[in-house]
């Protein structure tokens, strides 16, 4: 990192927390705070939309997938768009004509306080623990690829996003948004722009795709119907299905967002924005990962991306790293003489030469993956961590090693933009629910709206430093994280599943919804435990569940009691 | 009067159901193009 770099990432900062504390005058009432007077333009609310669900694992994570697997991962948006048709058809008209500021304050309206209490209680805990595992996923790269201390990075993302969320409320969240995804975009596409201009003369970007898709890494469709398999085209459009529906129609974090929209109309078209831009999107960053794979047929990439864990290990047994390092260049050599030559015998339109060359190519690729597996393998033993895996590293350090000064300032700004346009709605929405469903439901009714949003700030600023303290401990705990991501997956199909017995079925009763949750969580818990299906299928499973034990609980109950609230 | 300007606005500003089940329909059919032509993507540079 040179002076361009910091200071590009520097005045990043600087502009984002001006950005949402001059939203404070916007955000005096309580409305206002949470909910932005429900003004906010179609477009604005789209975006921020996007930018929440954008965080900054999914941004370096993906791209370093793409890199080493390929884009297979695309698959898991393929339900997205008819997901957002079926929110825009019920979720947004419910919530909005409601005028509730938390998804889980429709529940009892349809139900009652205990099943409010209890969803919303689910959300705050799932979510807190996850905005820790957002702020600590990125903030773990960063400071191994920045030369940051790890808690520095942590505070240095999570209190500044606290702040500007803590001052401006909702309309800081979403205009920041805003901006974050113009940062995220233009670096992503300098970057895309540098990569192709940086192929060797000989090599042309469909050269480049070619050699991609001889290994399989531009696989967009999958249709075998395997459920142990994360990513095929069936557990996309059902298994993540569900999971959008859950997390766009039922998690607060999202809900709120088409909540600040002027209308329905507007509400509406948000969603439907994601639901045309998101493949796209997603299709762009996987795409710069696979171009990052292209690029590195013709240079050496490192053998280990992630520098730290390289040096310990290197240090540790230097004579055997040496020799790992050797036979790595040796293979990336003849990879990239086979590549060449795949390139150019693939113009001659000569079919059987073309396979030739295509299988000498692949041989050669099998024989480089093989070596730097064997490179990752000694990672493992020799620090002693068999859950070591670079993927995530891929991105920073290409970016590091081979952008010019500025643009990796720039990137550096747009992986902090992705992670904060994160923490920032997931901020503000835990202060929501907590002030909301809790503080102002069960312990202060009546009161000003000054000093609700007086609450809201000091909700907003605990949440921050929990997920600060969540972020730190996450770091040296693997198994939190796992912890963290599978609570989420078992929680989102149950929670899906009692929304849909308020909106769907009208014979449902509080009871059936409240103990049908209780059961749809056991349910994916035992599925977990014994069943080995991926974990996209929980959703499924918690939702039907949920909705089963539900509607057949509320057969037990007198049909006049707990009558619906139109 | 004030309520009732109020809801008229909010009514001028919705549009109606007809409309929107023309565009939920131009998102399906679009997203299925997509998914389409990603898959031709993929079948003609890995062939």
């Amino acid at each position: 990192m040179r002076f361009l770099d910091w200071a590009v990432v520097v005045a990043y900062l600087i502009y984002v927390i001006w950005d949402g504390i001059r939203m404070t005058k916007h955000s005096g009432d309580v409305e206002g705070y949470f909910l932005a007077n429900r003004s906010l333009p179609w477009w604005a609310v789209g975006l921020s939309v996007m930018a929440t669900q954008l965080s900054a694992i999914t941004l370096v994570g993906t791209t370093g997938q793409a890199y080493s697997d390929g884009m297979r991962f695309i698959q898991f948006y393929y339900g997205l768009p008819l997901a957002m048709v079926i929110l825009c058809i019920t979720a947004v008209p419910f919530f909005y004509r409601a005028k509730v500021y938390t998804a889980y304050e429709y529940l009892e309206k349809r139900f009652d306080a205990k099943t409010r209490s209890l969803t919303s209680f689910f959300f705050l805990i799932s979510r807190g623990l996850g905005v820790g595992v957002v702020i600590a996923a990125p903030s773990v790269i960063l400071s191994i690829v920045l030369g940051w201390d790890e808690v520095t990075t942590i505070f240095v993302m999570g209190l500044s996003t606290t702040f500007y969320t803590m001052v401006g409320g909702v309309q800081a969240v979403t205009w920041t948004d805003v901006k974050q995804m113009v940062v995220i975009f233009f670096g992503l596409s300098v970057v895309l722009i540098i990569i192709l201009s940086n192929f060797p003369a000989e090599v042309s970007v469909g050269d480049g795709l070619h050699l991609a898709g001889a290994t399989g890494r531009l696989t967009t469709i999958d249709t075998s119907f395997d459920l142990k398999e994360r990513y095929t085209i069936w557990s996309g459009l059902i298994g993540a299905l569900f999971l959008f529906l859950s997390y766009f129609g039922c998690d607060q974090s999202q809900v709120q967002r088409f909540l600040t929209a002027k209308s329905v109309s507007e509400g509406r078209t948000s969603l439907l924005m994601s639901a045309f831009l998101k493949i796209p999107m997603q299709f762009l960053i996987l795409f710069i990962g696979v171009m990052v794979f292209v690029f590195y047929q013709f240079q050496t990439p490192p053998m280990i991306f992630n520098e730290v864990e390289a040096t310990k290990a290197a240090t540790s047994r230097p004579a055997d790293y040496q020799n790992l390092q050797m036979q790595y260049e040796a293979a990336h050599a003849s990879r990239e003489q086979a590549a060449l030559n795949f390139v150019s015998v693939n113009r001659q339109a000569n079919e059987a030469a073309t396979e030739a060359a295509k299988q000498s190519y692949l041989q050669a690729d099998a024989q480089f993956n093989a070596a730097r597996k064997n490179a990752t393998e000694f990672i493992k033993t020799t620090n002693n961590d068999k859950s070591f895996n670079d993927v995530n590293y891929v991105f920073p350090t290409f970016v590091i090693a081979n952008m010019p000064a500025g643009v990796i300032g720039l990137i550096i700004a747009a992986i902090f933009a992705a992670a904060m346009s994160s923490i920032s709605a997931e901020l503000n929405s835990l202060a929501t629910a907590t002030i909301i469903d809790f503080y102002r439901r069960h312990f202060k009714p009546e009161a000003t709206d000054t000093h609700y949003v007086f609450a809201g700030r000091v909700a907003t600023f605990f949440w921050g430093i929990f997920a600060c303290i969540v972020a730190m401990y996450s770091t040296s705990l693997g198994s939190l994280i796992e912890v963290v991501n599978t609570f989420g997956s078992f929680f989102y199909g149950s929670l899906l599943g009692v929304f849909i017995l308020a909106i769907a079925i009208p014979r449902a009763r509080s009871r059936g919804a409240f103990f049908g949750l209780l059961f749809g969580i056991l349910s994916v818990w035992i599925s977990s435990r014994y069943l080995d299906i991926a974990f996209l299928w929980f959703n499924v499973v918690g939702c039907l569940a949920t909705v089963i034990a539900g509607y057949l609980i509320s057969l037990t109950v007198r049909e006049d009691n707990n009558a619906i609230v139109e | 009067m004030h309520t009732e300007k109020i809801n008229e606005d909010e009514r001028a500003e919705e549009l109606p159901d007809e409309w929107w089940y023309r565009v939920y329909l131009g998102v399906i059919i679009t997203t299925i193009i997509v998914i389409l032509c990603l898959g031709a993507f993929s079948r003609y540079f890995t062939s």
